[in-house]
Formats: structure tokens, sequence, C-alpha cells
């Protein structure tokens, strides 16, 4: 028995390595970060050492240790994207919530992420906000998407 | 029986061995830096990169790693072209730009002609390469206390949260292995520390000599069924007690 609230996540999933990313991103998805507690209990329920769960767990963006914010704002920085003005989106974005890249908001209600192509490119560029994608964005446009002023 | 040559020279291969395993054993040499008998070969280090072709492929040729490329029939396998020593080359430019310091690295660059990488030394670049062999070893046949963290230009092998282990036991599997020396240890009598922790070296209940840690001997008891006391006499101790129980049932 658990102590972190995961009992249903593991109980969700077959106890073997092959659960490991689906297991992390129902955790991810709960906590909104990966609560350092919960990875020996994966690590148990799967049958694998720790050490390879956090290394599963460092590997992809996807997974963080730091909390992300209530709202997560993602900017692809494709090719497409970078070509059609990504740049400006992303600057746009460390202005209005006035945070870099990578970062959370003190308040913990934003988190600004720079992602690299996230295969909508006949919509570049693209800002992706919680699961929302927003196709031939215009920096301007960001205010207004954010619930940040105007 | 699979036939192939290598190097002109034809070799035979039972079961589909690894390339390298075949070149080794017909004595050629191919070099390595994460190839560690004791585990599975991983490609990581890229040094054992062969040429392979066939009759049928029409002078095509292409790239493969030694230690990863299974035998197959009638494969022609070139280990020394122009093409292998450019790109095994290359590798060996970059790996000692990361870790210039590593004694492993600079002498195979050197038999190379590398005395200085063409690219940006990291001069504050660790002995790691990243070649893998300690967190397989560690892995395979310990406890799994270590393993590659991060991606990318972060990426480096470490314990979990780069905290102490609570599952390492000290054994050293992981330094012993390393090509480069890169794991730091340090041992003072008694006292081990490694990744962070400290261990106990337990002294031979015979002769007083150094044998394992607490935590070493503990786990292979557990894992092989036996008592702990077994581990805590020194391998010396441990073939003199062998040869005074055959002189027993010898004579």
């Amino acid at each position: 028995m658990g102590a972190f609230g995961i009992d249903d996540i593991l109980a969700r999933h077959v106890g073997q390595e092959q659960s490991l990313i689906e297991i992390l991103h129902d955790i991810q998805l709960r906590f909104r970060h990966l609560p350092q507690e919960t990875l020996a209990e994966v690590a148990g329920h799967c049958g694998v050492p720790l050490s390879r769960v956090y290394s599963v767990a460092t590997f992809y963006t996807a997974f963080s240790f730091t909390k992300k914010g209530d709202t997560v704002c993602r900017i692809c920085m494709g090719t497409a994207c970078h070509v059609k003005g990504a740049q400006l989106i992303r600057e746009e974005a460390e202005k209005v919530l006035g945070i870099g890249a990578g970062r959370t908001t003190s308040d913990g209600k934003y988190s600004l992420e720079v992602v690299n192509c996230v295969g909508a490119c006949a919509m570049a560029p693209v800002v992706i906000v919680n699961e929302a994608y927003h196709g031939k964005f215009k920096p301007v446009e960001l205010k207004k998407l954010l619930g940040r002023g105007e | 029986m699979i036939r192939l040559t290598i190097d002109g020279r034809r070799v035979e291969s039972r079961n589909g061995e690894y390339l390298l395993t075949l070149a080794r054993r017909a004595g050629i040499e191919i070099p390595t830096l994460c190839h560690h008998e004791a585990v599975e070969p991983a490609g990581a280090c890229r040094l054992c990169m062969v040429e392979i072709t066939r009759p049928q492929w029409n002078g095509w040729s292409k790239l493969v790693t030694a230690c990863l490329y299974p035998a197959e029939e009638g494969l022609i396998v070139k280990t020394s072209t122009e093409r292998v020593l450019r790109t095994r080359r290359e590798v060996l430019e970059l790996l000692l730009a990361r870790s210039p310091r590593a004694e492993a690295v600079r002498r195979l660059a050197a038999q190379y002609g590398i005395l200085e990488p063409k690219y940006a030394v990291d001069q504050e670049g660790d002995n790691c390469i990243l070649c893998d062999i300690c967190t397989r070893v560690c892995a395979t046949h310990v406890t799994g206390a270590i393993s590659r963290v991060n991606r990318g230009v972060a990426k480096k092998v470490a314990t979990p949260f780069d905290e102490a282990s609570d599952v390492c036991v000290g054994c050293m599997a992981c330094a012993r292995s390393c090509p480069t020396d890169a794991i730091a240890f340090s041992q003072d009598g008694a006292t081990r520390a490694i990744w962070g922790k400290t261990f106990e070296v337990v002294p031979c209940t015979v002769c007083g000599a150094p044998t394992v840690t607490r935590e070493q001997a503990r786990w292979m008891a557990q894992r092989k069924g036996v008592a702990e006391e077994d581990f805590y006499v020194c391998d010396v101790c441990k073939v003199a007690k062998t040869g005074l129980s055959c002189r027993k049932v010898m004579w």
C-alpha cells in the first residue's frame, strides 16, 4: 500500500518494464510533475531498479521533477515554425509571462516550454496551450490566449 | 555453419556470433572502448566500425559496428579500409575532445596519429565517455544502482537524484570495469567511498586483509543462499583453505 496516491495508477498497468513510460505519464498528468517519492514505488511495481526509472524520467522532456503550471504553453520551434516566426512568439511569451522558456511562473499558473516539431507544420507557427493546438499563430494573439491583460 | 571472410581470411561461426568476436578469434585487432566480456554489447563507442559488403552488392558497402553485427553467410568484412580508418579517426577526435585526460582515449588516439583533436577541447571534460560499461555491469550483475541520466550534452552516469544509493553495495564493479578510470572512489584502510556512500570493508577473518563490504557480502549471501561470513575470507586464505582440504582428501 503506497502513501503517495498512485495505487490506482499502478493497478491499471501490468507490473513489467514495458509499463514504465505509461505509468510515469499518468503520474505526471495527475501531479503535473513526478514526485520524487513515487519513483521507488513505480520501480517496485515494474520490477526494475530505481535507477532505471530515474534514467527514463530524466530522458523524456514530457516528465519533470518540478511542478508545471496550471497552464502549460508550448511554442513549437521546429523548422517550419521557426521560418514562420516562432522566435517572435517565444519572445512575446517570455515578455508576457515574465519567465524564460522551461520555467514556471512563481504563482504556479503558467509554464513556458519550447518544443521541437509537433508534426503540425502546415499550421505553422504553432502554439499549444495545454492540449489545444493553435495554428497560424500571431504574437499579438498570445496575451488573449493566455488570459493575461486586454 | 556460417562462412564469411574478414580481411580476406576465411572464418566460421556456428551460431551467428558478432563480427567482433570472430575477428578477435582470428587474431584481427579491432579497437573498442565500450566492449566488456561480462555484458552484452551496446555499440556505444563506435570505434569498432568495419566495412561490410557482398559480391552481389556491386561494389556497394556499408559501415557497421562489429560488436553488434552478427555473422552472416557469405559476408565480406574489411576492418581497416581507408573508409573505416577515417571514420575511426573521426570518432577518436570527438572522444579526445570530450575527455582529453582519459588515458585509454589518448593512447588509442595517438595510435591513430591524433595528438591534438581538431575539435574544441572540453578542458573541464571528465574521463567519462558514456560507454555504458559501468551501468550495464551494475544492472546485469549487481543491483542496478547507477544509470545514464538526462539526455544530449547533459547526459551522465549517476545514482538516482545524485543521492547516495540505497542499493549500491560498494562492490566497485563499475569503477574496475571503467575503461577510462572515470569513476571516482576512495579507499582508506577499511573505509571505502563511492557514489557518495561510505562503506566498511570487512577484514579477512583469517589474515586481516580487506575482503568485501558488509553490504556486498549480505547481497551475495542472499543471492547465492550461503552464509554472509563465507565472504569475509580473502582469496588467498580461501585458496589455502581449499589446499588444506585437498591434502586431507588425498592423503
